[in-house]
């Protein structure tokens, strides 16, 4: 009985244990948020402030640039598929190709652009934030920062911070139109979709492009803010490098998955279900 | 030192200094006291907590219990804003350089003048310069860090660290992983802030030639906590078996070593 209640008792504190880690580490990670968003004030705030020369534009390059050509094939395939099954399903059950693209559009931009262009970024650019802050903090660079008068945020998050939030908005805009684009070519050349009535925009409303736009400025947020934190939570060596990467994309994944259901849920509740 | 309670009259004191990771004691009721100018080496075997006592000064670690007094302050009970003018006046170069690799050395040294010192960039600049030509660095300031030996890199890390003239340095094993010629270039370099600028300077070592030749005291920590404290002679002249073990590089002996 007693080894009974001695397992149980070990089990409860085990779990108390994780709940306690788990609120701490939210609540870290909140503190991360909130200390990147004042970072922008200190850094591009104030006149005169001292920021680190051009590393907003070297960001936007390593997170914009160099992500264009991944994105681009990558959501070009998805649309394809997409669009591919979509008229495969719609000529099986109702015959009638003409609303697909119509239909797609209004998801394509209020929903799969950004959030496909983000959960590949997530990826992409999740990893290499984790990476490299996670080596830095590891080799000590995280320290000497601090100890040259620095608040790591500032240096290592603001700008990967800003530069994602407007890569992300750039690229989601992108990945809409590439996944559209490659629809409509499948369809046309799959199933003779007239590319006029698939490419037919009169149904789009300024709310699914406003529902669009904030997901990605949302999912653009997340990226930085979750893999920056797990970046400054590795510990050890390498393995704690491999640790913080992979809990970066993992994380970013989640934050982006969960956003969407978030958003999509709000907006639904506001437009009173007419999305 | 004074009675525990009081302010101390030494530079830096750590009193009674606890602290674990993970449960596992590392430092046993630490005492230490550094005099102003003075050159202390902190020695004893890997693990034993050397670096984690210095880490302590700078605010990169928070002790379980006990106190750190710097310049009659106590310290152990800032925060990190708080800790911004202890750094101010404490410099620290690290074990391995910690230069940032993305910054061209320049850079790396006017980085703390910037943030510290408030100076605009190109002023920095033009002052990095100057700190780099003291550490014969001349010619390498526009390099990137990666482009060096690791000599040069200690020797700029030196210098960024130098940039705030502080009155105190930790440097953590700064010798570690540098060839002979080197190592002493950078004892030089110790000795010439300490007898010059009257820099204090606490040294993390495990260099016995370094120790003997520049340390004005030695503290040796053995199981968490100062076993013994001295000049270099009178270490060198004691008859503890456990420092002897140390100080002529036994492997076997009376220290007990975990993992072995």
């Amino acid at each position: 009985m007693k080894l009974v209640i001695d397992s149980l008792f070990g089990r409860i504190t085990a779990i108390g244990v994780y709940v306690v880690g788990g609120v701490r580490a939210t609540f870290e990670l909140w503190m991360v948020f909130v200390g990147t968003i004042a970072g922008i004030w200190r850094m591009y705030g104030r006149r005169g402030a001292s920021r680190p020369t051009g590393a907003l534009v070297e960001q936007l390059h390593i997170i914009g640039n160099r992500s264009l050509l991944f994105i681009t094939v990558t959501i070009g395939f998805i649309g394809m598929v997409m669009i591919y099954q979509a008229c495969l399903q719609f000529s099986r059950s109702i015959g009638d190709l003409s609303q697909v693209g119509v239909q797609f559009v209004r998801l394509i931009i209020s929903d799969f652009g950004p959030t496909l262009t983000a959960m590949m970024l997530a990826t992409r650019v999740g990893a290499g934030i984790a990476a490299e802050i996670g080596s830095m903090k590891v080799t000590e660079q995280v320290d000497a920062l601090r100890m040259s008068g620095v608040l790591p945020v500032d240096y290592l998050l603001v700008p990967r911070f800003l530069a994602s939030i407007i890569m992300t908005l750039a690229l989601s805009i992108l990945g809409a139109a590439i996944m559209y684009g490659a629809g409509g070519l499948t369809a046309y050349l799959s199933f003779g979709v007239n590319p006029r009535i698939f490419f037919d925009l009169s149904f789009v409303q300024p709310r699914h492009v406003i529902l669009g736009l904030l997901k990605a400025l949302a999912y653009g947020a997340a990226i930085p803010i979750v893999s920056g934190f797990c970046g400054l939570r590795a510990r050890g060596s390498s393995e704690g490098v491999g640790w913080a990467t992979t809990a970066a994309v993992v994380g970013s994944s989640f934050a982006v998955i969960s956003l969407d259901f978030f958003l999509s849920v709000g907006a639904l509740w506001l437009l009173k279900g007419d999305l | 030192m004074t009675a525990a309670g009081g302010a101390p009259r030494e530079l830096i004191v750590f009193r009674d200094v606890h602290k674990a990771f993970d449960g596992k004691p590392v430092l046993r009721g630490m005492n230490l006291a550094v005099t102003k100018g003075e050159i202390l080496f902190i020695i004893g075997t890997s693990g034993v907590g050397k670096s984690v006592t210095i880490k302590h000064l700078v605010g990169f670690l928070r002790i379980d219990s006990g106190e750190i007094w710097f310049d009659g302050k106590r310290v152990d009970q800032l925060d990190e804003r708080g800790f911004y003018a202890v750094r101010r006046r404490v410099g620290m170069v690290f074990q391995n350089a910690t230069l940032f690799d993305s910054m061209t050395l320049a850079e790396n040294v006017a980085l703390p003048l910037r943030k510290h010192k408030k100076l605009r960039h190109t002023s920095a600049l033009a002052e990095a310069m100057g700190r780099l030509e003291q550490v014969y660095l001349t010619g390498f300031t526009d390099r990137y860090p990666a482009e060096l030996s690791d000599g040069m890199r200690k020797r700029a890390a030196i210098a960024r660290t130098l940039t705030m003239e502080p009155e105190v340095v930790l440097f953590d094993e700064p010798t570690t992983g540098l060839d002979p010629v080197n190592a002493r270039r950078i004892d030089r370099l110790i000795l010439e802030l300490s007898r010059s600028l009257g820099v204090t300077a606490v040294v993390v070592s495990h260099d016995l030639t370094s120790i003997f030749s520049i340390a004005d005291r030695v503290a040796f920590l053995y199981q968490g906590q100062v076993h013994a404290v001295g000049t270099p002679d009178q270490l060198r002249a004691s008859a503890d078996p456990i420092l002897q073990q140390f100080i002529q590089g036994q492997s076997s002996g009376p220290m007990e070593t975990p993992g072995f």
